[in-house]
C-alpha cells in the first residue's frame, strides 16, 4: 500500500450542490460544461473513501484515478 | 451456523426463497466464506436472493458454470423508455410521451431517479414543467430530485427529515425529540405511505429508516444548514438511547457529538453490562472510535475487560491498576459502580490465571451487601452474584477439579437464565462441561453438548466463551479412541480461540493436540504440544487441576521419543509433592522402562495400582495397569502381564477407553492376552482396530436413551451378550433358569429396541450398557 498522497483527479457526471460539495472536504471540485472535476491529494484509504461516498450519494463516476489505482481497486474489493 | 440453516431449509417442505439484502455491508471474509458454503449447497427447490451495491467475493463460479446463477447488473436494472411509461402510469402521473421520454434520458433509467422524480411529480401542477427544468438542469440527478422533493414538503416535514437524517432507525418519539414537536409518527407513517423513501422497519410500523441516499444527502444538508445544531441533536438522541438501555447506541452518538469525556464515562459504565451480553466487539468498535492520543483515565477499565476477554492477562492487569487509581478520583455516585466493575474484572482476571485464592477475595468482596437498593442496584447485584458464581465454579474446576465447581457453576447458570444473561449462562455451561471431566464419560459429553447447542441457538458457537465445553468434548471423544471426531472438535476449539490468546485455555488445546499425535506414536510431535501446555502451566499462578498429567505425559513422552537421561533429569526437578502423584509415577514407569529397568518400573507404579497414590482419575490407574503389564512382559512374566492388561480392559469398560492403550503402546501386551480368558472381548476388538490405525467412528453421540431402563438383571444378562455363549450357557454361569435368560432377552431387545443380539449389543455399546459395574 502507497502511503504517500498522491494527486487525484476524478470526474462526475453534473454540477454538484453545495450540500453534496460538503461530503468532499479533501477535494477542490472544478465545472467543466455539464460535469465537475473534483481534484486533491489523497492516500489511499482516503481514495476509497471518496469513491464509496460518490457510489453511496447516487453519482455517476466518469473518469477515476488512474489504471494502476483502478486495479488496486478490484484487489480490494 | 451455516449447518443449521441448511438443515432447517432442508426440513422445510415446498418452495424456499431466501432473501439477503444490503450484502454489501457482510466484509469478513469469514463471513464470506461462509455464505459461499451456504449458497453451493443449498437444496434443489431453494432459490436464494442476493442484493448489494457492489461485487462481492463470493466464490460462485462453480454455479455459473452449472447454469445455475442468473446475475442482474445495473444495466438490467436500467429502466427502458416503455417501462418508465409503465412507472408514470402505475403512479397516476399524467405526462405526455415526450415528457416520459425526457425524464428517461435525463435519468438514464435510473429506477431510484425515477422514483423520485414520480414522488415530486405525483401532486405537481405542471408535471410538464418540472421535467423541463430538470432536463436544463445541470445539477445532478439525485441532488436535483431530492432538493426538489424536499422543498414541496410542509415546514414540519421539512423540518422532521433533516433533523432526524443523523438516526440510523426512528420512531416517533425520538422524532419528537429531535425537532421538539409532536406529532412525528404521523408525519412518518404519512410519508411511508407516499413511498417516499421511508420504510418502516417492523409490522407494527413504529420504527422507520430511510434509504441510504436519502439519508446520506439529508444529512449532508442538514451539516450545511443546520451545523450549529448537530451536536445538540446528537446529544438528545444519546440521552433517549441511554434511558432506553440502547447504550452502544447511546455512545456513538455522544461520540459523534463530539463529547468523548461523556463517551468515556458512559462506555465505563456500561463495559460490565455489556461484557455480561456478550458486545465485547462492539466495546472495541466503540474504543477504537475515540481519538488517538486522547487520554481518558476512565477507558483504562474498558482497555481492561477487552484485554481479558482476548485473554491479554498482563496487560489487563496493567490497565486494571490504572482504573484503580483512578476510581479515588471519581465522584461518589459512580465509585460503588466502578469499584464492582474493577472487582468482577480482578475475579475473572484470578479466575483465568488459576489463581484460586485471588477468585476467593473477589467473591468475598462482590457478596457485601448493596447499601443503596435501587433497581438498578439489584439489577447489578443479580449479574454480580452470577458472575461470582461462574468464576468460583471455573476456578474450583480448574485448580482442583472439586465437585463443589459442578454446583456454583449450575447455580449460576441457572441465576443468569432467570435475569436474562443467556451469555452468562452460556459461558457457566461451558465451564460445567469442562468441571464434568470427573464424571461418567456420557455425562460430561452430554453437558458439552447441551453446551454447545444453546451457544449455537444465540449465533455464540464460535466465541471463546464455547471453548471449555469444545475441548473437553475433544479430550472426551479422544479418550474413547474416535481420533477423527477428537481432531474435528479440537478445530472447533482453535477455531473459538481465534481472539482469545489466554493460557489457560490454550493449555487444554496442547494436551488433546498432543494425545492425538502420542495414541499414533508421533511421540516427536507429542512432546512438542506436551512441551508447550508445560510451558504455559507454568504461567498459571495457582495449581492446575491437569498439571500433573500434563508434567507426566510430557516426561512420558520425552523417554519414548529417545530421550530417558533427559526425562529422568527433568524428573528429579519436579517437588517432592508432585512426585507422588500417580501420573508421575507413572511417568517414572515410562523412563524406567525406556531405560531397560522393567523392576523399576513396577516399583514406580506400585501405589498407582494400591490406590494409594493421588491420581486425577481412574484414567491414571489404568495406564499404571498397562504400564505394569509391559514390565510383566519385560520380566518373562506372561501371566502377570496378562492380569495386568485385563485388568486394565476391565477399569476401561465402563467408558469404553481406548486412549491409554495406545499412548502406553500396549499392542503386543493386548495381542499377546488369549480371548478366552477375557471378558472384554468386544472392548479389545475396538482396541486393537484403533492401534492398528483406524479411528472409531462417532455414531453414539446422539442417540436417544433407551425408552425404559433395562432392570439390574437385564443388565447382568447383556453384558454376556457380547461373548460367544449359549442362552443356557448364560443361565448357568449366571445360576439362573433358561426361561429368565429368554425373559430378560426379550426384554432387553424391546428396551433396545433391538431386532436381534448383534443390534441389542450395538444399540447397548452406543448406550455405553456394558460396563461391568466396577468402582471407578
Amino acid at each position: 500500500m502507497d502511503p504517500v498522497p498522491a494527486l487525484y483527479t476524478i470526474r462526475i457526471k453534473g454540477h454538484l450542490g453545495a450540500a453534496v460539495l460538503s461530503a468532499f472536504p479533501a477535494l477542490e471540485p472544478q465545472r467543466h460544461g455539464a460535469h465537475t472535476v473534483l481534484t486533491g491529494l489523497l492516500d489511499r484509504s482516503a481514495l476509497y473513501g471518496v469513491l464509496a461516498d460518490i457510489e453511496a450519494l447516487g453519482l455517476e463516476l466518469l473518469e477515476g484515478p488512474p489504471a494502476h489505482a483502478e486495479k488496486q481497486i478490484a484487489r480490494i474489493r | 451456523m451455516v449447518g443449521r440453516v441448511l438443515s432447517e431449509l432442508a426440513e422445510h417442505r415446498g418452495r424456499v426463497i431466501l432473501v439477503i439484502d444490503d450484502l454489501h455491508e457482510l466484509n469478513s471474509p469469514d463471513a464470506l466464506a461462509q455464505l459461499t458454503r451456504l449458497l453451493t449447497n443449498l437444496p434443489g427447490d431453494v432459490h436464494a436472493v442476493l442484493a448489494t451495491r457492489r461485487d462481492l467475493r463470493l466464490r460462485l463460479h462453480k454455479l455459473r458454470l452449472a447454469g445455475q446463477l442468473a446475475e442482474i447488473r445495473a444495466a438490467d436494472l436500467r429502466f427502458s423508455e416503455r417501462e418508465t411509461r409503465e412507472l408514470l402510469d402505475a403512479s397516476g402521473i399524467a405526462l405526455s410521451d415526450t415528457g416520459a421520454a425526457l425524464l428517461h434520458q435525463r435519468t438514464e433509467g435510473w429506477a431510484a431517479g425515477l422514483r423520485l422524480a414520480a414522488i415530486s411529480l405525483a401532486d405537481h401542477p405542471d408535471p410538464e414543467r418540472f421535467v423541463a427544468e430538470f432536463s436544463g438542469s445541470d445539477r445532478t440527478v439525485a441532488e436535483y430530485l431530492i432538493a426538489e422533493m424536499l422543498e414541496r414538503q410542509p415546514a414540519d416535514v421539512q423540518r422532521l427529515l433533516l433533523r432526524t437524517s443523523l438516526l440510523d432507525r426512528v420512531n416517533g418519539e425520538l422524532a419528537d425529540l429531535l425537532t421538539g414537536h409532536q406529532g412525528s409518527e404521523r408525519i412518518l407513517l404519512q410519508l411511508e405511505d407516499a413511498n417516499a423513501f421511508v420504510v418502516s422497519l417492523d409490522p407494527e410500523r413504529t420504527w422507520f429508516r430511510y434509504h441510504h441516499l436519502f439519508a446520506d444527502l439529508l444529512r449532508l444538508e442538514l451539516r450545511r444548514t443546520l451545523p450549529e445544531e448537530v451536536p445538540a441533536l446528537h446529544r438528545r438522541a444519546a440521552g433517549w438511547f441511554t434511558e432506553h438501555g440502547q447504550v452502544a447506541d447511546a455512545i456513538r452518538h455522544t461520540q459523534a457529538a463530539g463529547d468523548w469525556p461523556g463517551s468515556a464515562r458512559l462506555l465505563a459504565d456500561h463495559s460490565f453490562s455489556m461484557t455480561l451480553d456478550g458486545q465485547a466487539q462492539t466495546i472495541q468498535a466503540l474504543l477504537r472510535a475515540f481519538p488517538p492520543g486522547a487520554d481518558h483515565p476512565e477507558l483504562a477499565l474498558v482497555h481492561a475487560t477487552v484485554d481479558l476477554v482476548q485473554g491479554r492477562l498482563d496487560e489487563a492487569a496493567a490497565h486494571l491498576a490504572v482504573a484503580e487509581t483512578y476510581v479515588e478520583m471519581a465522584p461518589r455516585d459512580r465509585q460503588r459502580r466502578l469499584r464492582v466493575a474493577i472487582a468482577s474484572l480482578k475475579l475473572s482476571l484470578a479466575r483465568r490465571r488459576g489463581h484460586l485464592a485471588g477468585v476467593t477475595e473477589q467473591v468475598t468482596f462482590l457478596a457485601s451487601p448493596v447499601t443503596a437498593q435501587s433497581d438498578e442496584d439489584i439489577a447489578l447485584g443479580s449479574d454480580l452474584r452470577a458472575v461470582a458464581l461462574m468464576n468460583l465454579g471455573t476456578v474450583e474446576a480448574w485448580s482442583l477439579g472439586l465437585p463443589d465447581a459442578e454446583r456454583h457453576l449450575r447455580e449460576g447458570a441457572a441465576l443468569a437464565r432467570r435475569i436474562g444473561r443467556p451469555y452468562l449462562e452460556v459461558s457457566c455451561l461451558a465451564q460445567l462441561g469442562f468441571a464434568s471431566k470427573i464424571r461418567p464419560f456420557a455425562t460430561a459429553r452430554r453437558r458439552c453438548l447441551e453446551a454447545i447447542a444453546l451457544a449455537e441457538r444465540y449465533g455464540w458457537g464460535t466465541e471463546p466463551i464455547v471453548a471449555p465445553a469444545l475441548i473437553t468434548l475433544a479430550a472426551n471423544v479422544t479418550w474413547t479412541g474416535e481420533f477423527d471426531e477428537g481432531a474435528r472438535w479440537l478445530q472447533l476449539t482453535v477455531r473459538a480461540l481465534e481472539t482469545d490468546t489466554g493460557p489457560d485455555i490454550r493449555l487444554l488445546v496442547h494436551i488433546v493436540s498432543g494425545m492425538l499425535r502420542a495414541c499414533r506414536g508421533r511421540h516427536d510431535k507429542a512432546l512438542e504440544e506436551f512441551s508447550a501446555a508445560e510451558r504455559l502451566r507454568s504461567q498459571l499462578e495457582g495449581s492446575h487441576a491437569l498439571a500433573n498429567q500434563v508434567t507426566g505425559w510430557m516426561l512420558a513422552t520425552q523417554a519414548r521419543a529417545g530421550m530417558p537421561g533427559k526425562a529422568r533429569a527433568s524428573l528429579a526437578a519436579i517437588d517432592d509433592e508432585r512426585v507422588g502423584s500417580g501420573e508421575i509415577r507413572n511417568a517414572r514407569a515410562v523412563i524406567s522402562l525406556a531405560e531397560g529397568d522393567p523392576a523399576g518400573a513396577l516399583g514406580a507404579v506400585a501405589d498407582v495400582l494400591e490406590g494409594t497414590a493421588p491420581v486425577v482419575g481412574y484414567v491414571t490407574v489404568v495406564e499404571a495397569q498397562l504400564l505394569a503389564g509391559l514390565a510383566y512382559r519385560e520380566l518373562g512374566d506372561q501371566r502377570a502381564a496378562n492380569q495386568a492388561a485385563e485388568r486394565a480392559l476391565a477399569l476401561a469398560e465402563s467408558d469404553r477407553l481406548v486412549l491409554p492403550f495406545a499412548m502406553t503402546g500396549s499392542q503386543e501386551l493386548l495381542e499377546a492376552l488369549p480371548r478366552h480368558e477375557t471378558a472384554h472381548a468386544a472392548l479389545l476388538a475396538d482396541i486393537l482396530d484403533v492401534v492398528h490405525g483406524s479411528s472409531l467412528t462417532a455414531k453414539d453421540h446422539f442417540s436417544a436413551p433407551p425408552a425404559e431402563e433395562l432392570s439390574p438383571g437385564e443388565l447382568r444378562v447383556l453384558r454376556f451378550l457380547p461373548t460367544n455363549l449359549s442362552r443356557a450357557e448364560i443361565a448357568s454361569e449366571l445360576s439362573i433358569s433358561v426361561n429368565t435368560v429368554n425373559t430378560h432377552v426379550r426384554n432387553i431387545y424391546a428396551k433396545l429396541q433391538a431386532r436381534d443380539r448383534s443390534s441389542a449389543v450395538q444399540r447397548a455399546r452406543e448406550l455405553r450398557l456394558l460396563a461391568t459395574g466396577l468402582p471407578r
